[in-house]
């Protein structure tokens, strides 16, 4: 049933010259959960709607399975109810005149299947996806999430070769995403079924994805799993755009004493004028002032996120870093900071090195 | 005097004078309106040397009588029973069909692209224009030729390709106020092109579809002209060409004339308060913007 999804340089351009999508290349394997990940007017729906047949791509070509759906180059256009895929929409997009089990019952309809055999495959997804009481209610009376719910089951229904959702959980309260995620990710795993996932929101992506994909005006910044993204971003937008609370991130000279009190190593320095230095705020600490550190500094916040205290250290030359709190440093309190894992960028963006001390 | 109290939201109208000058100026429309119509359903129902003798407005003395109206539908000439019954033989199918062929005329500008669509558009719409006291005499001609004059069908053609223009353009913005989304899925879920429109987007622009049925029909019931060049065999009249037959030849019986003429109006105004929830919502739909 699954199938995997070959996306070959593939570009979009909007006339007169809106670049969308800039020679995107991507295996998505079957049965995989992936990701694409990626800032508003990034161009990663317009990539789901040309795998969906919805959009047509300027150059380039997809192939769902063995089969080409799309091609620029050699002229092919396979119809969207020709593919065997099942998508969600971002507003989820049921039908409103018609009842839970009528919008479940649509594409098998379409398909001029048996009556008791619509019934037997809406009541399955049904049960499987939790909404079996719903069934006669229409989409005006129903929560967000129980929409969801019915979007999912509609895009299942016909038991398709890939799932496509397009910002499935951006409709939905913070409490409910959990939940929605979890769900998501469960029946994906259950069924097998090859599917991708659209988000601008990287705590969706590394919730429910095997692989991200992130996109930026229309490029593919980095391809991995989410470890990889978080622990070796490729360049600076990944690290900037990545990680809760963000990456503390300036641009340096080499001969600046933070970078040389860092340790970076000499042929960087001898290579580069000025670089970008990454810390997490998970990987460093603000010690007690008479600890072995790195850095020296003031605490100008501190702040709650959960169980974990964070502290905004002043390091002078108007730098301040988020780093973690692990003494009993208030503001005004001078802190030692040690640094775990250090990034390194150049200064057009690109990753140098990582050092882990 | 309701109503003028809920107009008052801050910031909408402000002071009592305004609402004072609102008031009495939507009072006097109201009423300069609606006295007509009143005068005819009063000399309807009174004896006619009543109302000549006193006028309609005098309420003594005040016999009412249903004279005038049985009189009126069973007229041994002209019967109206009979022009209402030819009245319905032509609005129904002069309606149905412009708005089903408008229908897919409107889906097509709405939402597919075709070379000189812009053009065609404004096209229809410059042809809207038209008067039609300008087209008849073609018309005429036209339907002479194919044998269609003084038949239902001659003029039931002439009305519908007389609605389906403005069908047209009333479809086509409404169509493109529908959200995008529900026809994508509707690809995906695996429906042809046609699948859309009849699964999905008919049911949706339902309001849609009966305000225009409505307007229509309320137009071709009222049509006086198209019927009076077309149709002129006793028998096939509509009702608003019994009408006037009513007035009489050597004297004007307004009381028959009154009554016929609100005979004539209950047609659309029941079709009106039938649909009038679908009615009101088309309209409400149309004025959204996206």
């Amino acid at each position: 049933m699954a199938k995997g999804v070959k996306i070959v340089n593939i570009w979009k351009i909007f006339p007169p010259k809106v670049i969308a999508l800039k020679n995107i290349n991507v295996e998505i394997k079957p049965g995989e959960f992936f990701v694409i990940l990626g800032p508003s007017g990034s161009g990663k729906t317009t990539l789901l709607r040309i795998i969906a047949g919805l959009e047509i791509p300027t150059k380039g070509k997809i192939v769902i399975g063995n089969k080409e759906v799309v091609s620029a180059e050699d002229g092919v256009f396979v119809e969207p109810r020709d593919r065997n895929i099942g998508m969600v929409f971002q507003n989820w997009a049921l039908y409103p005149h018609m009842t839970a089990y009528e919008n479940i019952a649509f594409p098998l309809r379409l398909k001029k299947l048996p009556e008791d055999e619509i019934r037997r495959r809406v009541k399955k997804v049904a049960e499987a996806l939790g909404i079996a009481d719903l069934l006669n209610r229409k989409p005006a009376h129903m929560s967000g999430g129980q929409q969801q719910r019915v979007a999912v089951a509609r895009a299942l229904v016909k038991q398709p070769d890939v799932l496509l959702l397009d910002e499935p959980f951006s409709n939905l309260d913070a409490r409910i995403r959990v939940t929605a995620r979890e769900f998501v990710k469960e029946i994906q795993k259950k069924l097998g079924i090859t599917t991708i996932l659209v988000t601008h929101d990287q705590a969706d992506a590394f919730a429910v994805g095997d692989r991200v994909m992130v996109l930026r005006r229309g490029e593919v910044q980095q391809v991995g799993i989410p470890e990889e993204l978080y622990n070796n971003p490729a360049n600076i937008f990944i690290a900037n755009f990545i990680g809760d609370p963000p990456m503390n991130i300036y641009k340096l000279p080499t001969s600046h004493k933070i970078v040389e009190s860092l340790g970076i190593p000499s042929e960087i320095g001898k290579e580069y004028g000025e670089v970008f230095i990454g810390i997490r705020p998970d990987e460093a600490v603000a010690l007690e002032p008479t600890s072995e550190g790195h850095l020296e500094g003031k605490v100008v916040i501190v702040e709650y996120v959960g169980s974990r205290r964070y502290a905004k250290v002043d390091v002078g030359d108007g730098l301040s870093l988020r780093v973690l709190l692990e003494c009993n440093a208030d503001h005004g309190d001078q802190v030692k900071i040690k640094v775990y894992k250090l990034h390194v960028f150049a200064s057009e963006g690109k990753r140098l090195t990582t050092i882990t001390y | 005097m309701g109503k003028a109290f809920k107009l008052r939201k801050p910031g909408l109208l402000g002071s009592p004078f305004k609402i004072l000058v609102l008031n009495f100026v939507a009072w006097i429309v109201g009423v300069l309106w609606i006295t007509p119509f009143i005068g005819i359903f009063m000399t309807s129902i009174r004896p006619f040397r009543e109302v000549v003798l006193y006028g309609w407005w005098a309420l003594s003395p005040l016999t009412f009588t249903l004279k005038n109206y049985v009189d009126a539908l069973f007229n041994p000439m002209f019967s109206l029973g009979k022009g209402i019954l030819s009245s319905f033989i032509i609005a129904i199918p002069s309606t149905l069909i412009p708005v089903g062929i408008a229908a897919l005329t409107a889906y097509g500008f709405a939402r597919f692209s075709l070379p000189v669509k812009k053009y065609l558009f404004v096209t229809i719409l410059f042809l809207m224009a038209v008067p039609q006291q300008m087209t008849i005499i073609p018309i005429f001609f036209l339907l002479k030729n194919l044998h269609l004059l003084n038949t239902y069908l001659g003029l039931i053609l002439v009305h519908s390709s007389w609605g389906i223009p403005w069908i047209t353009f009333f479809l086509r913005n409404y169509f493109s106020l529908l959200p995008v989304e529900l026809e994508e899925a509707a690809r995906v879920d695996g429906a042809t092109d046609f699948q859309v429109f009849r699964k999905v987007v008919l049911p949706l622009a339902l309001p849609g579809l009966i305000s225009a049925s409505v307007l229509q029909f309320a137009w071709v019931w009222n049509d006086f002209f198209f019927a009076l060049m077309l149709i002129f065999d006793p028998n096939k009249m509509v009702v608003t060409q019994m009408l006037p037959r009513l007035k009489g030849q050597y004297q004007v019986d307004w009381g028959l004339l009154s009554s016929g003429s609100i005979i004539a109006m209950l047609a659309p105004l029941l079709i009106y308060a039938l649909f009038n929830r679908y009615y009101m919502r088309g309209f409400r739909g149309w004025a959204m913007k996206r």
